[in-house]
């Protein structure tokens, strides 16, 4: 839709579309025409270039119903193939030096900061679309390469962010803490620490932190209630401490009762280091104050914040570096058949396929485009320079003439029927008619053929005589190309559903005045326009039958009869969806 | 052989359930606590200690549906790896490449004939008696093929999900999902978890009152031992909360522009930036009791805004570049907390005049306490975890929480609102037995002292229980191994929590087996209604011997699945 017009998209018939279905819905579904403007239509409707071609199944292949295999990784700005366990152990980021502005999204480059002219330190990340610069999170490097792994250190301001081992200790090391504090306490309930208020004045942990806290309490939780179960299979490992107390319970039998104790569930989390986190208005309290004294500018939009690998920020001094996303080469397979339809080459720097079977080269290519004003008023003298038919600003209710134009990409002809709904679906009703909906389209021959054999053709093209607008009659063909001629009423944007030419005069002043009306009265008028409904959009249903070479899988079990050159008959169906122009207001 | 070798593999990953045991479920196995131990590690070997050809099998993704986003990551992280939205540039066709174009984000979108307000953006809606489920089944694939492709980029190992709804979505949408996931990404098990017990999870408590401030409506969930015991919706939320910024925000576009300009009409894009940028929302006014949550901390700021006598009274300027002409207009600071007041609390509204479905949420969450057991309210009272998009508004969860604590001091736990002709008898009631006891109590202090004489005995509800020094001495030996802040119960108090999607990330992280867990197969030959009846089924393995006998078994010990909570 939001191609220059004239465009054609195709339907793809999903292959997970094909669910069972009872007979009369089956029935119902054949019936149907496809309409354009039906909002499951934007997911089966592509331009050609966007499909695949099963040669197999002999159907069109769009990436829903292809299975995707990744072959390998890479960044796509520095162009380094990231092996499959980094990708694995590391996220799906690049780890080098790249990285994306956090807020237009443009890669960033590694300036220095260093006015002596020697490039030396301190470096920054620095945008050169919109000039945002790590500056502005007061973060500054040491060293030019590695920076992501430097950025991980790196809080936002300059504080150093201890990495998990060391957070981990950190934890050990306060936990302990506070269980000696909690036994002296019991002794001395009067004496109050000063190791408590110390720590507790430090900042709030991050989200980070209360994921990890609340990770490892869950991980020690789990292991005291699950202990040694006797059944269990870490326990197979016949050096661990709970296989030796299995075996010495063997010899125990004193042992007996205490193993029926019920362990006790796991319990909830119940400081910070834990995981629990009391809810605090001061922060909540401290963001409305920033929102109303820095205003608008200091926040997010929504866009920059889902890009951020913590979605929950809401200040731009919050906002970190992007390190660059990974891409992958992918295979392509048919979902029903597991036939590879498309495989790249592994070279990362390489853009070209191994195996690569495309629509383009089995599916006819419709075109649609409007005809020159001259053949339809012989009157006028044909201009080379007059302006064709504005696509932009179709009228309403004057027939117009389009040729629509079928090439074959397949080397036997092709015999086409098109069909067309008389008017098109929707609210816009425009009149379609397609002149000659039966026609034959030659074989995609050497170019050279058609040079050569076009004085012995028996038919002669580009005569102007010939090219007439007639019912039944094709308008113009070539080697493997036929156009025909395609009658277009577009309809009234205000139109009255079910006429298809619009209201008379009378009646649409009647209507104008209705909607003034309804307007004064502030109502809601439903009469208003969707987007894109004053696009002319022709379904078109394309079947072609061609006699082609049986397949070669197929002829060698056909090879007993000796007949080599056994032809089949096939055929082929779907839709398509043309798009013609946009209907000017009247 | 091929049958064989599944048979094995079954009976092997019916027996890898029990190793990763981890579920508090499998408590009644026997266990020495005190006895030395092997950490479980991740890692841990599989049958008869060889490397584990079953281990692709074990890896998840995680997934949380909501009715705008779908969030999507991977176990063990903190945040999801992206964030997907349905909105109209999300639903274009292949090869609609519009969304770039320069002149695109200055116009205005409008909304669709026959679509309410923001419904271009959502996933689904829970009516689905009109909804077009063939549509979101679009959606929904397309959104997981970018979040599969350009986010997940995992090898081509088919991965288990995750994945975390509402309780009481309905079985056509869950299906539909279902179909997605199996379908077109192959995935051999998804296991079904209910986003308030996950965010729960998230929060580090075992019960909780979760409020989910969403999207279409406020889901108010009484979680108790991770298990949803009662559950309330309201239709204030994020939806009416956009509507009403819509609604203060052309009011004062409207007032900037010339006399006879049109009205303005945002779209629902803009009213949800502004929103969600700018937007915030007033602590509870002080005509009654200041209470802890406003009073707390540092609250020389808030009550600044409250007295909002400041002389100047301060703006923001927002711009709205699809207006015609594109303009910034100054907004007064306090009208931009007006959508959270009267979208979630109504205030200028008389209770009696809402409907069981529009009650303000705090009036929400009160009935929800009223109506819970009394021990499971004391539990949840002092565990409210409010979550959900809505709740990411400055100042909203200390609002709701200090509403809520003002309702519950005027009314007590009373479910009786009004006694209405009885009133002054009730109330006589209740202050003869104030009187009495406090009488009693005063007499009982005097007498102790001189209790020699044959006084009359006190009546046994009056009478102090007499104290088992067993009883103390088990209650403190079961609680020996629980600090005392898990024991907190009664007062009102805020808990914060990492999102539903970080608490299914936790549940994956440490191999969790849910109680919803459907496979591939039993799913393709039934579809939804293969599920049992019955809501509960055990998860802990029957005790096998681990002779080679078990390798015959077959099909394991889950032959039969359940929807458990969306049964």
């Amino acid at each position: 839709m939001a191609q220059p017009f004239p465009y054609t998209y195709y339907a793809c018939d999903c292959y997970d579309n094909n669910k069972p279905q009872t007979v009369a819905e089956a029935a119902a579904e054949e019936e149907r025409d496809l309409d354009p403007r039906h909002p499951r239509s934007n997911y089966s409707l592509y331009p050609l270039e966007h499909l695949l071609y099963c040669e197999d199944c002999q159907q069109i292949r769009c990436s829903r119903c292809v299975t995707e295999e990744t072959l390998n990784w890479y960044c796509p700005s520095c162009l380094f193939e990231v092996p499959s366990s980094v990708v694995k152990s590391d996220g799906n980021r690049c780890t080098r030096n790249c990285f994306n502005c956090p807020v237009c999204t443009s890669p960033m480059t590694t300036n220095s900061l260093d006015t002596s002219g020697d490039n030396a330190a301190p470096y920054t990340l620095a945008c050169p679309y919109c000039k945002w610069s790590t500056v502005e999170i007061d973060i500054e490097f040491e060293k030019m390469n590695g920076i992501s792994g430097q950025l991980a250190k790196i809080a936002n301001g300059g504080r150093q962010i201890p990495t998990q081992k060391e957070r981990d200790k950190e934890r050990e090391r306060r936990k302990e803490l506070e269980a000696r504090f909690r036994d002296r306490s019991a002794l001395s309930p009067s004496e109050d620490s000063p190791t408590m208020d110390t720590w507790r004045e430090d900042h709030a942990p991050s989200r980070d932190d209360l994921f990890s806290n609340l990770s490892a309490f869950y991980k020690t939780q789990i292991e005291t209630t699950t202990a040694s179960n006797p059944f269990s299979h870490s326990d197979i490992n016949f050096s661990s401490p709970s296989a030796y107390s299995r075996i010495m319970n063997m010899y125990q039998s004193t042992n007996k009762r205490n193993k029926r104790d019920k362990p006790s569930p796991v319990r909830e989390a119940a400081s910070t280091l834990e995981g629990l986190s009391i809810h605090d208005p001061s922060t909540d309290v401290a963001a409305i104050e920033r929102i109303k004294t820095e205003g608008w500018a200091t926040t997010l939009s929504p866009s920059q914040r889902h890009a951020q690998t913590n979605p929950n920020i809401r200040f731009d001094t919050e906002l970190r570096p992007l390190a660059t996303l990974l891409c992958t080469k992918r295979s392509k397979r048919c979902r029903s058949c597991r036939h590879i339809l498309s495989k790249p080459e592994s070279k990362i720097t390489s853009t070209r396929y191994k195996i690569k079977v495309l629509a383009l080269e089995h599916i006819p290519r419709l075109s649609i485009r409007a005809l020159p004003s001259y053949f339809t008023n012989p009157t006028q003298p044909p201009t080379p320079a007059a302006p064709h038919t504005p696509y932009n600003a179709l009228k309403s209710g004057i027939p117009t003439h389009f040729l629509l134009h079928l090439s074959n990409p397949l080397f036997d002809p092709i015999r086409v029927t098109l069909a067309t709904p008389s008017t098109t679906p929707g609210k816009v009703q425009s009149r379609i008619t397609i002149l000659c909906p039966k026609f034959e389209v030659g074989a995609n021959t050497d170019v050279w053929d058609d040079a050569l054999a076009s004085s012995l053709s028996p038919i002669k093209h580009a005569s102007q005589d010939l090219n007439q607008i007639e019912a039944g009659k094709i308008w113009d063909r070539g080697r493997n190309w036929t156009s025909v001629i395609v009658e277009v009423i577009p309809g009234f944007l205000d139109n009255v559903p079910g006429s298809g030419l619009g209201p008379g005069l009378g009646e649409k002043f009647a209507l104008d005045e209705k909607k003034k009306k309804a307007k004064q009265e502030g109502e809601d008028t439903d009469d208003e326009l969707d987007e894109d409904e004053d696009v002319l959009e022709i379904p078109i249903f394309v079947r072609i039958e061609f006699e082609a070479d049986v397949n070669a899988e197929e002829r060698s079990l056909g090879d007993s009869r000796g007949n080599k050159n056994e032809r089949e008959k096939r055929e082929e169906a779907f839709w398509t969806v043309v798009g013609v122009g946009r209907i000017a207001a009247v | 052989m091929s049958t064989e070798r599944k048979a094995s593999a079954s009976a092997s990953a019916s027996l890898g359930r029990s190793l990763r045991g981890a579920t508090p479920r499998l408590t009644d196995l026997a266990s020495t606590p005190e006895s030395p131990r092997t950490p479980l590690a991740r890692t841990a070997t599989s049958f008869y200690g060889s490397p584990g050809g079953y281990r692709s099998e074990e890896e998840y993704i995680v997934l949380e549906l909501g009715a705008r986003f779908v969030r999507g990551g991977l176990p063990g992280d903190s945040t999801p790896r992206c964030t997907l939205s349905f909105g109209p540039e999300e639903q274009r066709r292949a090869g609609d490449y519009r969304q770039w174009d320069p002149g695109h984000s200055s116009q205005r979108r409008k909304r669709r004939r026959g679509h309410g307000w923001g419904q271009d953006h959502e996933l689904y809606r829970l009516d689905v008696s009109q909804a077009d489920l063939g549509l979101v089944e679009d959606k929904f694939e397309r959104a997981m093929r970018e979040a599969f492709n350009k986010y997940f980029v995992l090898d081509t190992k088919p991965r288990r999900v995750m994945l975390a709804i509402p309780p009481k979505m309905p079985h056509p949408l869950i299906s539909t999902m279902l179909d997605v996931l199996f379908g077109s990404f192959q995935s051999p098990s998804v296991t079904l978890l209910s986003s308030p017990v996950v965010a729960t999870v998230a929060a580090g408590l075992r019960s909780a009152l979760v409020v989910d401030i969403g999207w279409a409506e406020t889901v108010i969930t009484a979680v108790c031992e991770y298990r949803e015991v009662h559950e309330r919706r309201t239709v204030r939320a994020g939806k009416l909360m956009s509507e009403e910024m819509a609604k203060v925000l052309n009011a004062a576009l409207d007032n900037e522009a010339d006399a006879g300009a049109p009205p303005a009409n945002l779209s629902f894009e803009e009213a949800d930036e502004v929103l969600t940028r700018v937007g915030w929302c007033k602590a509870k006014p002080r005509t009654t009791r200041r209470s802890t949550y406003s009073a707390a901390r540092s609250s020389l700021i808030a009550e600044e805004f409250e007295d909002a006598a400041e002389a100047p009274e301060p703006t923001i300027a927002v711009p709205f570049p699809r207006h015609t002409p594109p303009t910034d207009v100054e907004v007064p600071f306090s009208t931009l907390a007006q959508p959270a007041e009267s979208a979630l609390f109504a205030p200028d509204t008389a209770l009696c005049e809402f409907d069981d479905h529009e009650w303000p949420v705090h009036h929400a969450m009160y009935r929800a306490l009223l109506s819970l057991p009394m021990d499971v309210r004391r539990l949840c009272m002092s565990r409210i975890v409010i979550t959900g998009g809505g709740s990411a508004l400055p100042g909203l969860k200390a609002r709701i929480l200090d509403e809520l604590e003002s309702l519950v001091s005027q009314k007590g736990w009373d479910p009786v609102r009004s006694y209405g002709s009885a009133s002054a008898r009730h109330e006589r009631i209740m202050s003869q037995k104030r009187e009495n006891l406090q009488l009693r109590s005063e007499e009982g202090e005097d007498k102790v002292p001189d209790s020699l004489g044959p006084d009359p005995p006190l009546p046994a509800g009056l009478q102090k229980p007499e104290e088992d020094p067993i009883d103390a001495k088990l209650s403190h030996l079961s609680l020996k191994n629980t600090p005392s802040a898990s024991l907190i119960g009664g007062v009102i108090r805020g808990v914060d929590t990492l999102g539903a999607w970080a608490g299914a990330s936790l549940v994956a992280q440490q191999r969790i087996k849910g109680i919803v867990e459907i496979e591939r197969e039993k799913y393709l030959q039934h579809g939804i209604q293969g599920a049992t009846r019955e809501k509960e089924i055990s998860v802990v393995p029957q005790r096998q011997s681990m002779g080679p006998a078990v390798v015959g078994r077959g099909a394991g010990d889950r032959a039969s699945w359940t929807l458990g909570v969306w049964a």
